[in-house]
């Protein structure tokens, strides 16, 4: 029983229970066991950034160390959470001078970085710990008519020299992952560009543009539905259709999923047991088509 | 602090203040070649953003300017731009250097003070409602544990990350 | 030897010394030097009547060593030297010490001072000269034949200069053709003709103003008299030393005789086997028998071993008319005898297609500039249409992408210097000849440096070709329509574009060879940072290495355009023939020796000759002992330094001339100051000193100034033996640390500063008096700053008080 100790972040216990759910039913059947540790504050993401970047090393530092205690590796479901975990964990691992640095700031809180554990996204768990083989042989309802828009997020993949999950030209994982599902990840326009979701609360406009194209791009192609990862991606593309409604007038009823979620019901997971009354864009029409 | 300034910086030494910041070592080995900016999805949609120039601008010593236009919170951290950038600069950090230079004079966003205050209060920087921690028992999923307050409120002392923000209800 | 009698010039520099020397007791104190037999005053003593003064104490036998205070020593040492061997006297039986610049000029305020300096210099140049012994001149053979490593446009320049000097060359090429990328590219600018046209060989005399132009296989090349080509042939292994190198060479079997082949093109048109033509990129295919183009040198068809069926087929063996196939030939190893060694294994295009945002080798349509290339040439793939790859259709958007790979920390930092002229020079090309085609080049910077290049530019815009200042970050294709999108901002203009296209040609880096390093190995030269052979000094020796007998030129050393690369070929050809014109090389022997008795096998001192001069002899009971080659060794003494058992010494400068110098240099102090010994390099330390001479700077008398060849001689004892003749302070003065001339010889030295410092501070000396100071040659202040710091450092701490 391979054993992790589970990041929640802030955003997907505020606002997306429903992340949380199918996440933790799919690993549970896929055998991978999910420790909550007390003690876990925010993962110190971009706004933190963006406030102090040693601060937010530092808060990042103080979760891993918390793992470290518990002698548990981290999973994250929320990709903001594995860039900001994963990159303090690498950044404080590979240079000893910051490593210090923040050693010092942790020391006040009675912390200390070691450096010994490691910082994963579930997705690499499914990939490494479970295996292709196992997920394919545990789906039970294969989601083959489905057209799917793999959209991963800037988090997972970038920056390529900290994150070193995928190849951030040509990333591969995500759509070998949904593919292992029996559906199809289709090929869009700006398939790895980002969301914007960042921007919102300072430029919605800009922010609403932004997710407006990738909408476009999607339907564009023909997907049944848009794949996230990251709970920002999630509430920015869906959420922000009801905005695109009323601001751009343009209705595209275009399913935003987590992966979390196609994974629990190609498992076999029952629709009613996924609390997916949070999707704004309703998904009838998509659960129809998985059958 | 803004009040703690004795002399303006001038305009020659803004790069040495970028490059001795976290984050803001690379931003000298700028050549302009444009390829952040091209791969920006915000400078795709409008130009109040721009990479390339944000840069320009602070190499040529405006730092009034870069600190005041706005233009360093439309950056979405997508880091496309540090990816792509043939010289390495780590454009993405840059920004995060210039927006905490930014911050530490009092020129914060509101947006970035809600999430800072929320931070400093409950250890999150979404809060979480009791409405919906009633929900997550209604779906079964096991009640969350306690954020590590105590331990982040030193941390957060530790470094001034308390005193850089005006508090809420007070004009920055 | 016989004994010592000294001969003693004093120049007085026109009267202009002896104002401020009494020169009469400089006289009268050297006449009373034991050994002295002559001694002679006059205005100079390196040119006309002076020197022969000095040509007549040798004839007349009154002396057999020769000391001359002289101005500007560099120059009259050899002067000197040269007089005095015709005259019958071994040459480095001479001496020149310098009283003006070091003496009279800088002491000028304390001429009493002076002159006692002066009284020590010429005592230490006295005792020196005793001890000096004749060395003799060595002959090492020269052979007259030289390898050219690379037949490309620089090799082949190279091998045509020297074959026609009467030097026997050998031109070893890898590939089966000559030509190496002129051959692919077509035409080079800024003559816009064709690639290989090279110059026919300048002893056709028939031709008389030299403008008739051939290419390769028009141009008579191959029959240059005294050169041998050998096309589809490695290098393997290189033993030896300048004027004497054993090469063997390893011919890959062509499979097709050279002399029998009528080049009939009968054999591809029954090959079965067709594979993509790498030559043409993959525009079309060939055949596994095959010649590039009709226009090739050698004229000989060639098989690709990994394309053919052999004996299963046999056709090509069947239907030749003159039964050139020989599907029987094998590797051969054939070893050459040369002089000297030229690497001209030119460049090639980086694969761009790690830049994965650009998506080479993804999509058909992204090309480079040496497939764009093949397009142009009308005998090319495509009849000198340019055509998008993926369906052969006209490609009427051309968008050139500059820097791609090139000026980027991610793979290649540096400029490859002909990119912006190659983009314009396919852009001009393809307007004249297509003008209605629609050509964009994205670029960060352009750089048209050369002679005639701005005109290319120039043009270009007068053609409407289009410009955008700035750096694509994404090339992108349209699924349904297959048209490319290159995504750029044009900075100019502030706004993001989309361009479409039908073709992107990136303008990938240029990269050494791939065979560089494997080369370098076997050669023992070394690379730069960026993988290309490195020149000995960038400035003013650019086609040579540190070793004496391979040079190199063309685009191995850095990626160059035509014009320049003849420059460099012409060049290397010149220093290639210089060394071997007499058939032999005479060397003077002042160089190092091993007292094989005392080498203590510790095998340090190999590592550290800047020349590779010392190699490890085996001895009997598997023990080894160090042995220096007279022919490599410059005799610039960092082994001597090195040496923990002090058993390697110098023939020029022995132990004991150091001892005897030092002992004189401080015999006689005459000032108030504690007394100072500077041990100064022969390069840029005592040029400093030179300088703050002839700059009329200060500085006291009680410095005393002890010339060796470079400082990595200094050992620890010499240290010490200063002290103990009577120095309260030493300097060690050489060149900066990363401008030493034979390598790292004052970075050594500064080790053994350091080393000596520790052992003064236990005898209880205080380690301030020991320092090292690193110049160059205008730093004459400096070094005048420091002699004065460092005698009021002494002063201050006094007599050197043993416990």
């Amino acid at each position: 029983m391979t054993v992790y100790a589970l990041f929640l972040g802030c955003t997907i216990p505020a606002r997306q229970p429903h992340y949380e759910l199918s996440a933790r039913k799919a690993l549970t059947k896929l055998g991978i066991e999910l420790v909550d540790l007390e003690g876990m504050t925010c993962c110190a993401p971009p706004p933190l950034q963006s406030i102090d970047l040693e601060t937010s090393l530092a808060i990042a530092a103080n979760n891993i160390c918390i793992a470290e205690e518990a002698d548990l590796n981290i999973v994250t479901l929320c990709t903001g959470c594995f860039e900001s975990l994963a990159m303090a964990n690498t950044l404080l691992k590979e240079k000893p001078e910051l490593k210090a640095r923040v050693n010092k700031i942790l020391s006040s809180a009675g912390k200390e970085f070691k450096g010994n554990k490691e910082v994963r996204h579930y997705l690499q768990v499914l990939m490494e710990d479970v295996g292709l083989n196992r997920i394919k042989q545990s789906v039970i309802k294969p989601l083959n008519k489905l057209k799917v828009a793999a959209f991963s997020g800037c988090h997972l993949l970038r920056p390529s020299e900290l994150l070193r999950f995928d190849d951030p030209e040509r990333p591969r994982i995500f759509d070998t992952l949904i593919e292992a599902l029996e559906a199809k990840s289709i090929w869009y326009k700006n398939k790895l560009k980002c969301c914007g979701g960042l921007l919102r609360g300072y430029a919605d406009d800009v922010a609403l543009a932004i997710a407006r194209d990738k909408i476009v791009n999607a339907s564009s192609a023909g997907a049944d539905c848009i794949a996230t990862l990251c709970p920002f991606c999630f509430l920015t593309l869906d959420l922000g259709q009801m905005l695109i409604k009323t601001t751009y007038k343009e209705e595209y009823n275009m399913p935003i999923i987590h992966y979390a979620e196609l994974l629990s019901l190609s498992l076999g997971v029952e629709p009613k047991e996924l609390a997916l009354d949070f999707h704004k864009v309703k998904i009838d029409k998509l659960l129809e088509k998985i059958g | 602090m803004a009040e703690e300034r004795q002399e303006k910086v001038t305009t020659v030494e803004f790069y040495k203040e970028i490059t001795s910041k976290l984050g803001g070592e690379t931003i000298t080995f700028c050549y302009q070649c444009g390829t952040c900016a091209s791969s920006c999805p915000v400078a795709k949609i409008t130009d109040r953003f721009n990479p390339r120039q944000v840069i320009r601008l602070a190499l040529l010593g405006q730092r009034e300017e870069v600190l005041t236009n706005g233009a360093i919170w439309l950056c979405s951290s997508c880091y496309n731009c540090q990816e792509r950038c043939p010289q390495k600069v780590e454009i993405a950090d840059v920004i995060y250097a210039l927006r905490n230079i930014a911050i530490s004079e009092g020129n914060i966003p509101n947006i970035y003070a809600e999430f800072a205050n929320a931070l400093l209060s409950e250890g999150r920087i979404v809060p979480i409602s009791k409405f919906l921690e009633k929900k997550r028992a209604d779906y079964g999923l096991p009640p969350l544990k306690p954020a590590g307050i105590e331990s982040l409120k030193k941390i957060l002392s530790a470094t001034g990350f308390d005193k850089i923000m005006p508090k809420k209800g007070e004009s920055p | 030897m016989d004994e010592a009698k000294v001969g003693v010039f004093i120049a007085d520099c026109g009267g202009q010394i002896s104002k401020i020397l009494d020169f009469e007791a400089l006289i009268n104190f050297v006449k009373n030097i034991q050994g002295v037999t002559l001694v002679e005053r006059r205005s100079e003593f390196w040119r006309g009547q002076g020197l022969q003064t000095i040509v007549d104490a040798v004839k007349s036998n009154k002396i057999n060593r020769v000391v001359v205070a002289e101005g500007t020593p560099k120059i009259s040492e050899i002067a000197i030297a040269k007089a005095v061997e015709e005259a019958g006297l071994n040459p480095h039986l001479v001496e020149v010490l310098d009283l003006k610049d070091h003496c009279a000029w800088p002491h000028r305020d304390t001429p009493k001072e002076a002159t006692e300096k002066a009284k020590a210099m010429l005592l230490a140049a006295v005792e020196k000269a005793k001890l000096l012994e004749p060395i003799e001149k060595a002959e090492f053979p020269a052979v007259k034949s030289v390898l050219v490593i690379g037949g490309g446009i620089a090799g082949m320049q190279a091998a045509e200069d020297l074959a026609e000097m009467g030097f026997q060359v050998h031109l070893v090429e890898k590939e089966p053709f000559l030509g190496g990328l002129a051959a692919k590219a077509g035409r080079f600018f800024p003559t816009d003709d064709c690639a290989i046209c090279i110059q026919s060989p300048t002893a056709d005399l028939k031709t008389v103003a030299h403008t008739s132009r051939k290419c390769v296989y028009r141009s008579g090349f191959s029959e240059i008299p005294n050169l041998n080509i050998l096309a589809n042939s490695k290098v393997v292994k290189v033993e030896g030393v300048p004027g004497n190198y054993k090469v063997v060479v390893e011919r890959k079997p062509r499979y097709v005789n050279e002399k029998k082949c009528v080049s009939c093109d009968l054999c591809t048109s029954v090959c079965p086997v067709e594979v993509p033509d790498e030559y043409n990129a993959k525009l079309k295919t060939r055949k596994a028998i095959f010649v590039n183009t009709p226009l090739v040198y050698p004229p000989v068809y060639v098989i690709d071993e990994k394309a053919c069926k052999f004996y299963d087929c046999a056709k090509c063996v069947e239907v030749c008319p003159t039964k050139a196939v020989e599907l029987y030939q094998k590797p051969e190893q054939l070893t050459l005898n040369v002089g000297s060694i030229i690497v001209a294994t030119g460049f090639r295009e980086y694969d761009p297609s790690v830049i994965k945002e650009y998506h080479y080798g993804e999509y058909p349509d992204v090309i480079t500039h040496l497939e764009l290339a093949r397009m142009i040439d009308a005998f090319g793939p495509t009849n000198g249409v340019i055509v998008k790859p993926s369906d052969k259709k006209p490609a009427k958007r051309i968008v050139f992408v500059q820097c791609v790979g090139s000026r980027d920390r991610r793979w290649n930092p540096y400029c490859s210097s002909i990119c912006c002229m190659i983009s314009l020079k396919h852009a001009t090309l393809i307007k004249s000849a297509y003008p209605d085609t629609d050509i964009t080049i994205c670029y960060i910077d352009i750089r048209t440096t050369g002679r005639e290049h701005e005109y290319y530019y120039e043009r270009a815009r007068e053609m409407g070709i289009k410009f955008v200042k700035g750096r694509p970050s994404e090339i992108l294709q349209d699924p349904a329509t297959n048209t490319l999108v290159v995504e750029v901002e044009d900075e100019l203009l502030r706004r993001l574009l989309e361009l479409e296209a039908d073709l992107v040609v990136l303008a990938t880096a240029m990269v050494p060879s791939e065979d560089a390093k494997e080369l370098a190995e076997i050669l023992g030269i070394e690379l730069d940072q960026d993988g290309f052979f490195k020149e000995y000094n960038a400035k003013l020796r650019p086609t040579e290495t540190k070793l004496r007998g391979i040079f190199l030129c063309g685009g191995a050393t850095f990626p160059k355009d035509a014009p320049t690369t003849s420059l460099h070929a012409h060049s290397a050809a010149v220093k290639a023939a210089k060394f071997l014109t007499q058939g032999k090389i005479i060397k003077d022997l002042k160089v190092a020796v091993v007292n094989e008795d005392y080498c203590g096998d510790c095998e340090f001192c190999p590592v550290t000759c800047p020349y590779g001069a010392i190699s490890l002899v085996p001895k009997e009971n598997g023990h080894f002992v160090a042995r220096i080659s007279e022919l490599l060794c410059e005799g610039c003494g960092v082994c001597v330094g090195t040496c923990p058992v002090g058993a390697i010494e110098l023939r020029h400068l022995r132990p004991n001339q150091i001892a005897a110098q030092m002992k004189a240099l401080l015999s006689v102090n005459g000032t108030s100051k504690p007394l100072i010994l500077a041990i100064s390099c022969s390069e840029c330390g005592h040029a400093a000193v030179d300088s703050s001479g002839m700059a009329m700077m200060s500085y006291p008398a009680n410095v005393r100034v002890l010339k060796v060849p470079c400082t990595g001689i200094v050992q620890v004892q010499h240290i010490l033996e200063a002290f103990k003749a009577g120095a309260q302070g030493v300097m060690i003065v050489g060149c900066k640390p990363d401008g030493c001339h034979y390598e790292a010889g004052s970075q050594k030295a500064q080790k053994k500063v350091e080393l000596a410092k520790m052992l003064l501070n236990a005898y209880g000396i205080e380690p301030d008096r020991l320092e090292m100071f690193n110049l160059v040659y205008i730093e004459g202040d400096k070094f005048a700053e420091a002699a004065r710091m460092m005698t009021e450092r002494v002063e201050k701490l006094g007599q050197i008080q043993l416990a």
